[in-house]
C-alpha cells in the first residue's frame, strides 16, 4: 500500500515535469541561518597600482623599442639629417615631397602594385579555398599550398630571379615558348617588370588568403545553406547569399594583412629589380629605403615614412569601413 | 639523510680549507690579471713600442678589431691568414663580408651614429668613400710614425698603381689620406677572338674594315660590331649578340657604364671640378650640353643593337651572359677574368677571350674640342679606419690595414683566389710576369697589360664625380638613362632631365 502511494506520487512528479512551471509571485525568503558567509578567498582583489607595477617593466620595454624610435622618427622628419650635423628645418622635408617626382611616382606605383596584388590574391585565394574545402586531399593540398609562404621573401626573390633570368631561366624559356615574351627577359622591360614582381608576391602570399578563407568556410552554417537550397537557390546564389557574407569578417583580416604587407614588404623588389628598370618598380617603400639607407638623407626618409604611415592608417580605416558595413545576406 | 659519495670533496676538505683555497686562487688570478694589464699598458706606450720590431707589432696585443668588407677575393684570402696575423700581433680580427650595398648601409649607420662597431671598413671610392670620407681617420700622421710597424715599400703614390691612392684615399682635400688601396676593379674589354675571326670576312664586306679589336678601336667601331651581329642574328645566323651594357639594378655600375663613353669622347666629365679629388660644392652639371646629348644618342643607339636583356643585366649578370656565349664582347672589370677563364663554367675560356683597353672615343663624336681617349674607369676599394674609434684602436687598426695591403699578401691573394693587386711591386715578380701570357696560372694577370699599363694611366683614366651625394647622383643617372633606353625619353630630354635633377640635388 505504501509502495503504491509512493509510486503514485512519483507519477505525479514525473507528470509535473512536463507542465509549464508556475512562477511564484512571492519572494522566497531564505532563513537567516542559511545565509552563507563570504568565502575567504585566496586572492583578494588587488589595488590597481599592483597590476600597473607588474606590467611596468613590459610597458617600459615596449615603450623603449617602439615608442622611443617613433618619436625620434617624428623629430627627424623636421630635421635636415644627412651625414653632417643636423639642422631644424620645420616642415621643409614635407613640403619638398610635393615636388619630388620620384616620391609621387612611388605612390602611383605602390597603389597599382598593391591593388593588383590584393585583387589577384583575394580572388585566387578564395577560389583555392573553395576547391580545397572538403576535398579528399585537403590536408595534403593545404600543406603543399603553404610551402611558398614558409620561404623567406628574399630567398623567394632569388629563386624567381633565377627563374626569370634571360640566359638560363626556366620561366623565361616557357614565357618565350608561349609567345608571351619577346627576346628580352621579363625583368628587362619597364612594361613587364611590375607584372613579374606582382606574380612573385601572388605566388608567395595567396596561400595565406587561402588558409584564412578556408578557416572562414569551415564556420559557414550548413543549416542556412541547406535551407537556402531547399528554397531553390542555385550554388552560385548560395555562395553569394550565405557563404560570402559569412566570409566577410575573415576576409577583412586577410585583406588588411596583405594590404599592410604590400605597403612595407620590399624584399622581392630589392632582390629582383632594385626598383628598376627605369624606376618602373620603384614603389614608395623602395624609394623610402633608398633615401634613408643609400642616400642617408634621414630627414627626408623620416618624412616619407610618416606620410606613408598616415596614409596607410587612413586607407586601412576606409577598408575596414567597407568590409564592416552590415551585410544583408545578399537579399 | 642524503647519500654522500665516499670521495665527496667536502668529506676530505673542510669548509675553512675550501675558503682558504678559493681566496688564494682569487688572489693569484687578480695578481696575474694585474700583471697582464700592466704589461699591456707598458707595451702600448709609444716609448716601449719603439724598443724592437716585435714590440711594435705586439703593442696592441689583446685588442679586437672588426673589419666590414665587401665579399671580394682579398677579404676571403686574408680571412684565411688571420691566425698568422694574430701570431704576429696578438690582435684578434673578425672579417665580416657582404654585398657592396649592404656594406654601404652598415658602414653608414655605424659612422653616422658615432659608434665604431666596425673599426676597419672597406671604403669603395665613390659609393662609400665620397659620402663618408669625413668620418674616417686621417692616416698621414701614422705613415711616418716610428712607434708603428710600417711597410718597407711605404705608402707614396709611386708604390701603388697610378691614381689608386687618390681614387680611394683622397677626398675633397689632397692633404688627408683616409684609405689604403686594398683591391681594384678596372674596366677593360673582353672579346671573343674566335667569334671575331669567324665573322671578319662578312663584316669587312659590309663595313670595309676588319672585325678585330685593337687599342684604337673606337666606340663607333663597337656600334658597328654590335649592329653587324644583331643583323646577322636576326637573319638566322648562329652568332651571339655583339655587345651588352651594364644597365641592371646596381646604380653605380650603371653610371660607370655611360661615364666611360662620355669620357672617351673629348674627356667629358659631369662637373667642372677636379675629377680625382672631387668637390663638396660641385656647382652646375654639364649634363644637357651638346656633347652629352650626342653621347646619350649614341648610347641609346648602342643599346638598341645590344643584347635584349640590357636593362636587367647588372655587372654579374652581364658576365654570366658573356660566359654563356651569348655576346661576343663586353666591357667588364678585370677581376672577372678569373671566372671567364674557368673552363668548368665558361664557354669563353680556353684562349677564346682577348683582353684589351676600353674603346676609344670617335673623333666624329667629339663636339667639345677635347681629345679622344680610351676612357677607363674603376672601383678602387680602400681599407679605412673609423674615426669614431679611440686612438689606441685606430692605431691597432692601422697595423692591420698596412699588413693586409702589403705586397706579400697581395701576391698570395692573386695566386690563391684571383685577386687584383694594388701595389706595383706585385707585377714585377717573375711568376706574375709569366702569368701575363697563356697558359696562365693566374688568369687575372692576362688583363694586367691593358689595365695597369694603359687604361688606368692618364689621359685615359676617369674617376669622378666624387661628391657627398654620390649615391643619389648614381641613382638619378641610372634611372634617367634607363628611361631613355626604355624609350620613355629621347636624348635631349634625358640630358635636360639629368641637368634639372642633378642641379636640384646639389643645391638642396
Amino acid at each position: 500500500m505504501t509502495e503504491t502511494l509512493a509510486h503514485a506520487g512519483d507519477a505525479d512528479e514525473a507528470h509535473d515535469r512536463f507542465r509549464a512551471r508556475k512562477v511564484s509571485s512571492e519572494v522566497e525568503a531564505r532563513p537567516l541561518s542559511a545565509k552563507l558567509s563570504e568565502p575567504k578567498t585566496f586572492n583578494p582583489a588587488a589595488r590597481k597600482a599592483y597590476y600597473f607595477y607588474l606590467m611596468a617593466p613590459a610597458i617600459a620595454l615596449l615603450a623603449f623599442i617602439s615608442l622611443y624610435p617613433f618619436f625620434w622618427l617624428i623629430i627627424m622628419a623636421f630635421q635636415k639629417g644627412d651625414m653632417g650635423p643636423v639642422e631644424w628645418v620645420g616642415f621643409k622635408n614635407f613640403a619638398d615631397l610635393a615636388s619630388d617626382g620620384r616620391f609621387l611616382s612611388g605612390w602611383v606605383l605602390l597603389l597599382k602594385y598593391s591593388a593588383m596584388c590584393l585583387f589577384l590574391q583575394v580572388g585566387i585565394g578564395v577560389l583555392l579555398a573553395i576547391i580545397v574545402n572538403g576535398s579528399r586531399y585537403e590536408k595534403f593540398l593545404v600543406t603543399a599550398l603553404l610551402m611558398p609562404m614558409m620561404m623567406a621573401p628574399a630567398v623567394a626573390g632569388l629563386l624567381w630571379m633565377f627563374l626569370y633570368n634571360g640566359t638560363f631561366g626556366w620561366y623565361h624559356w616557357i614565357f618565350q615558348s608561349l609567345g608571351i615574351l619577346g627576346s628580352g627577359s621579363i625583368l628587362s622591360s619597364a612594361q613587364t617588370s611590375m607584372y613579374a614582381i606582382v606574380l612573385v608576391d601572388v605566388w608567395q602570399w595567396t596561400p595565406l588568403i587561402t588558409l584564412i578563407a578556408l578557416a572562414g568556410l569551415k564556420r559557414v552554417p550548413r543549416d542556412q545553406m541547406e535551407a537556402n537550397m531547399v528554397d531553390g537557390a542555385s550554388p552560385a546564389r548560395n555562395f553569394v547569399a550565405i557563404v560570402l557574407p559569412n566570409l566577410y569578417p575573415v576576409l577583412l583580416i586577410a585583406v588588411l594583412l596583405r594590404f599592410m604587407d604590400n605597403f612595407r614588404f620590399i624584399d622581392h623588389i630589392l632582390v629582383l629589380t632594385g626598383g628598376g628598370p627605369a624606376n618602373s618598380t620603384k614603389i614608395l617603400p623602395v624609394y623610402l629605403f633608398e633615401v634613408a639607407f643609400k642616400f642617408f638623407d634621414l630627414g627626408r626618409g623620416a618624412a616619407i615614412a610618416l606620410v606613408l604611415l598616415v596614409v596607410t592608417i587612413i586607407l586601412g580605416k576606409i577598408l575596414v569601413g567597407v568590409f564592416d558595413r552590415p551585410t544583408t545576406g545578399g537579399r | 639523510m642524503f647519500y654522500t659519495p665516499k670521495k665527496a670533496i667536502h668529506s676530505r676538505i673542510s669548509r675553512r680549507k675550501f675558503l682558504e683555497l678559493g681566496g688564494a686562487g682569487a688572489t693569484m688570478m687578480g695578481t696575474g690579471m694585474l700583471g697582464v694589464g700592466l704589461n699591456s699598458t707598458i707595451m702600448a706606450s709609444r716609448v716601449s713600442a719603439q724598443s724592437s720590431d716585435e714590440a711594435k707589432w705586439k703593442q696592441f696585443s689583446g685588442s679586437k678589431l672588426v673589419f666590414l668588407s665587401e665579399n671580394t677575393p682579398p677579404s676571403f684570402a686574408i680571412r684565411e691568414k688571420l691566425t698568422a696575423f694574430y701570431d704576429l700581433t696578438g690582435i684578434t680580427v673578425e672579417i665580416l663580408t657582404d654585398d657592396l650595398p649592404v656594406v654601404q648601409q652598415k658602414a653608414g649607420i655605424d659612422l653616422r651614429s658615432g659608434t665604431s662597431d666596425y673599426v676597419l671598413q672597406y671604403s669603395q671610392d665613390k659609393p662609400i668613400g665620397a659620402p663618408f670620407a669625413d668620418f674616417y681617420a686621417d692616416l698621414t700622421p701614422m705613415f711616418g710614425d716610428e712607434t708603428l710597424p710600417q711597410d718597407p715599400e711605404g705608402y707614396g703614390d709611386d708604390v701603388w698603381f697610378e691614381n689608386f691612392l687618390t681614387a680611394c684615399g683622397r677626398f675633397y682635400d689632397g692633404n688627408r689620406v683616409v684609405a689604403l688601396p686594398y683591391d681594384a676593379a678596372i674596366a677593360c674589354t673582353f672579346y671573343r677572338k674566335d667569334v671575331f675571326e669567324a665573322n671578319t670576312k662578312d663584316f669587312e664586306a659590309e663595313y670595309g674594315y676588319r672585325l678585330e679589336y685593337t687599342n684604337d678601336t673606337t666606340w663607333q667601331n663597337v656600334l658597328d660590331f654590335a649592329t653587324f651581329f644583331k643583323k646577322a642574328k636576326e637573319a638566322g645566323k648562329d652568332v651571339p649578340y655583339g655587345y651588352a651594357q651594364h644597365q641592371g639594378s646596381f646604380a653605380w655600375t650603371t653610371q660607370l657604364d655611360i661615364q666611360r663613353m662620355c669620357f672617351a669622347n673629348g674627356r667629358w666629365i659631369d662637373y667642372a671640378i677636379d675629377d680625382k679629388l672631387g668637390s663638396k660644392t660641385p656647382g652646375a652639371t654639364n649634363w644637357g650640353d651638346e656633347q652629352s646629348v650626342l653621347i646619350l644618342e649614341k648610347f641609346k643607339a648602342l643599346a638598341d643593337v645590344s643584347h635584349p636583356d640590357n636593362l636587367a643585366n647588372g655587372t654579374l649578370e652581364l658576365n654570366t651572359v658573356y660566359q654563356s656565349g651569348n655576346i661576343a664582347m663586353q666591357v667588364q672589370y678585370h677581376e672577372f677574368a678569373a671566372s671567364v677563364e674557368d673552363e668548368g663554367t665558361s664557354m669563353a675560356a680556353g684562349g677564346k677571350t682577348g683582353y684589351a683597353p676600353c674603346p676609344k672615343g670617335a673623333p666624329e663624336w667629339i663636339k667639345n674640342g677635347g681629345e679622344a681617349v680610351n676612357g677607363t674607369n674603376c672601383g678602387i676599394g680602400g681599407i679605412a679606419i673609423n674615426a669614431n674609434a679611440d686612438e689606441a684602436l685606430q692605431r691597432a687598426a692601422y697595423i692591420f690595414a698596412q699588413w693586409s695591403t702589403s705586397a706579400d699578401n697581395q701576391y698570395e691573394v692573386l695566386k690563391g683566389l684571383g685577386g687584383t693587386p694594388t701595389r706595383k711591386s706585385v707585377l714585377a715578380r717573375p711568376d706574375v710576369v709569366a702569368a701575363g701570357q697563356r697558359p696562365s696560372t693566374m688568369p687575372n694577370a692576362l688583363t694586367f697589360d691593358p689595365v695597369y699599363n694603359f687604361g688606368i694611366k692618364d689621359p685615359n683614366f676617369t674617376l669622378g664625380p666624387k661628391i657627398p651625394k654620390a649615391n643619389e647622383y648614381h641613382s638619378i643617372i641610372a634611372s634617367t638613362t634607363q628611361r631613355m633606353l626604355a624609350g620613355e625619353l629621347d636624348a635631349a630630354a634625358t640630358g635636360a632631365e639629368l641637368k634639372a635633377q642633378l642641379d636640384e640635388l646639389n643645391a638642396g
